[in-house]
């Protein structure tokens, strides 16, 4: 059979026809957003709270029109706490399901594990953590953190302690984990630049059942401050009863574990919380009047709309979350999902408005959160997952 | 300062001590080291501030149920992870069964439980004073214990008994005794007495999942120290090792107090290999 050119010209419309209407077809796809969160495990409770907050601003994404018309998928992977399960996660995500970028892991122990393996398949990652050295633009191009530094964390609560509560002696302690002594090791020279005198400094064996000598000997050296560095709620509350107990009168300065409902679970009278001021966030906390900023006030009428508990969790947590895909979001919609062009853009995010705090980063520096909205709170005055801000910050 | 250091060392000490005696009852009744026990003092914190704090019950009947809990895990134990093994002693299996049964319960408690450590209640609604009861209650769970056990064994027939297949178990069943069931009430005992360490120490340990291998491994300690099968010992034991660990936590820091701990616990079993109360078992070769 004979073919002829009016025929051949017809087949050849038809081919471009269909090639030319794949891509329309592909832009209705769903894009697709890898999400590495602890849901589950011993560190879940970060997570937990953190995806109150990411489910909420997807389905306000979605319920918009998506970007360009797409909806935004998550493609979830628990990492049961488990940095293990979180390398195994991230290989999936960018191997089998080829995500355009990877919101977490958001513990800092799962991405020191993580990190390294996004940043050799180049996908763009947005994590929270706290390790310093979860980011390096020549190492992890790729790689930002939306969330304060350790260093940034460890400079607000010296700053506090030496500036506003002007305290000249100061103790400063840990448990034998390695972020405790990582972090003593960090702030008490910071704390020296200050002009202080760290006049008592060590690691305490957590399990240690009776601080009371150890609290002794930091009063004996004339210690004005305490503070201790651990995420480990039994031995924060046994520093908090012991000085209670001793009915010593010193401000208790550091971690944001300090505020945990686990903590207050182990006071033994809750008076003994007074005067213990832990880490926090400007944006999310409430001012000495009560009040939060129309921001954040907005936001939490929209959790309480959409029936998002708060009294169990902390609202850092859940306005961290929130902040992410929208912050991935107004990426993609500017640039489109290619790699190279999300960390072009995030490369030059400026002030980007998040509910916990405003995020900026250049080509050198990919740490994102502002130093002065690390602030200290009230650990006593903890309501529906917000605190007060300390004495000595201004409204 | 010394005074706190002498309180909580002794208190710790006890409880301790109180591990001790339920790896030795396990030990006595079937020649295996169950490293359960510290399991068992776990599950005594747990339970107690399960019945009392969550679910409200009187003190009286939290504290008989955490004591009951431990022992039916000493039964589960004796049943699971030890008569399997028995026929088999020369291979130390027991070892891993009774460690895998430990790590299992454990983790299990971690996810029902909570990871954090809770809250575990006062148990008399008294002021606190220097000597307060959360240092004179693991003192007085281990004189009970202690007073409880030498009666037991001394002065009445189950006890002569225990002591018989402690001794020479063939010649015990021989004579018509009935060992399974003396070696499960004897684990049984166990796991009350190491339920009643966690129970008695609730107030200053927590009611804490990972209490659970922090009292495997100084449990073991004592056992050692006194020598195998020895509550004397092992209670003397336990008290030197509380005293000894809070003073290191006191003159050399968190870091290095464990360090401090199983380097005495070295030396000293480079001199006496038997324990500091042990003797050397005569073997016919």
């Amino acid at each position: 059979m004979s073919i002829t050119r009016r025929q051949a010209l017809a087949s050849g419309a038809a081919v471009l026809a269909t090639t030319i209407a794949k891509p329309a077809i592909a832009a209705k796809d769903p894009i697709q957003v890898g999400y590495l969160p602890a849901l589950t495990g011993p560190s879940s409770s970060t997570g937990v709270g953190i995806n109150r907050g990411i489910q909420l601003a997807v389905q306000e994404i979605n319920a918009a029109g998506g970007i360009d018309g797409r909806q935004l998928e998550l493609i979830t992977r628990d990492t049961q706490s488990d940095p293990t399960k979180a390398v195994n996660g991230a290989a999936e995500l960018t191997r089998g399901q080829k995500v355009s970028c990877v919101f977490g892991p958001v513990n800092s122990g799962e991405s020191l594990a993580v990190v390294p393996l996004l940043a050799r398949t180049n996908t763009p990652q947005i994590h929270p953590c706290w390790v310093d050295t979860l980011t390096d633009p020549k190492k992890f191009p790729a790689c930002f953190r939306n969330a304060p530094t350790n260093q940034q964390i460890g400079g607000a609560a010296n700053r506090y302690v030496t500036e506003v509560l002007k305290r000249k002696k100061v103790a400063v302690v840990s448990d034998t984990t390695g972020y405790g002594t990582a972090s003593v090791n960090a702030y008490v020279p910071m704390l020296k630049e200050k002009g202080a005198e760290v006049v008592y400094q060590g690691n305490i064996d957590a399990a240690n059942p009776d601080l009371k000598p150890e609290l002794l000997r930091m009063q004996n050296a004339g210690a004005e401050a305490i503070m201790p560095w651990s995420v480990n709620a039994g031995f924060l509350s046994r520093i908090i009863n012991t000085r209670g107990q001793m009915g010593w009168d010193v401000p208790i300065v550091g971690q944001t574990t300090l505020g945990s409902g686990q903590t207050a679970a182990l006071l033994e009278k809750q008076d003994f919380w007074a005067k213990v001021y832990p880490n926090n966030f400007r944006p999310v906390c409430f001012t000495p009047d009560g009040k939060m900023t129309d921001r954040t006030s907005a936001f939490v009428d929209r959790l309480k709309s959409a029936k998002i508990e708060m009294g169990d969790t902390l609202l850092w947590w859940i306005a961290l979350g929130y902040d992410s895909p929208l912050m991935i979001a107004e990426a993609m919609k500017s640039v489109g999902t290619e790699p190279d062009k999300i960390v072009g853009y995030l490369n030059q995010l400026k002030s980007f408005p998040g509910v916990y705090g405003d995020i900026s980063f250049t080509p050198d520096r990919h740490d994102g959160y502002p130093d002065e909205q690390v602030v200290m709170v009230e650990a006593n005055s903890l309501k529906n997952g917000a605190f007060k801000l300390a004495p000595g910050y201004s409204a | 300062m010394v005074q706190s250091i002498i309180l909580s060392g002794v208190a710790v000490g006890c409880v301790y001590a109180l591990i001790a005696i339920a790896y030795n009852v396990m030990f006595s009744a079937s020649r295996v080291f169950s490293f359960t026990a510290g399991t068992l003092g776990m599950l005594g914190g747990v339970l107690g501030s399960l019945f009392i704090l969550r679910m409200g019950l009187p003190v009286s009947v939290g504290f008989v149920l955490a004591l009951a809990g431990g022992a039916v895990f000493g039964i589960i134990t004796e049943i699971v992870a030890v008569r399997p093994v028995l026929k088999s002693l020369d291979q130390h299996l027991y070892v891993l069964s009774t460690l895998a049964l430990a790590l299992m319960v454990q983790q299990f408690t971690a996810i029902e439980w909570s990871t954090e450590p809770q809250p575990f209640p006062r148990l008399f609604d008294i002021a606190r004073i220097d000597f307060d009861q959360q240092f004179w209650l693991p003192m007085l769970a281990c004189a009970v214990s202690i007073v409880g056990l030498e009666l037991l064994y001394r002065h009445t027939l189950i006890g002569y008994a225990f002591l018989a297949i402690s001794e020479d178990n063939y010649a015990a069943r021989a004579l018509g005794l009935p060992e399974r069931g003396l070696r499960m009430a004897s684990f049984a005992i166990a796991g009350a007495i190491g339920a009643l360490a966690g129970f008695a120490g609730g107030e200053m340990l927590l009611a804490f999942f990972a209490n659970a291998p922090m009292l495997t491994f100084y449990g073991f300690v004592p056992v050692a120290l006194g020598g195998m099968g020895n509550n004397r010992g092992a209670v003397v034991a336990g008290l030197l090792l509380g005293l000894f660990q809070q003073a290191a936590n006191f003159l050399v820091g968190g870091i290095f107090a464990s360090v401090a701990v199983f380097t005495v616990f070295i030396v000293v079993l480079l001199a006496r290999p038997d324990g500091l109360a042990g003797a050397s078992l005569r073997r016919r070769v």
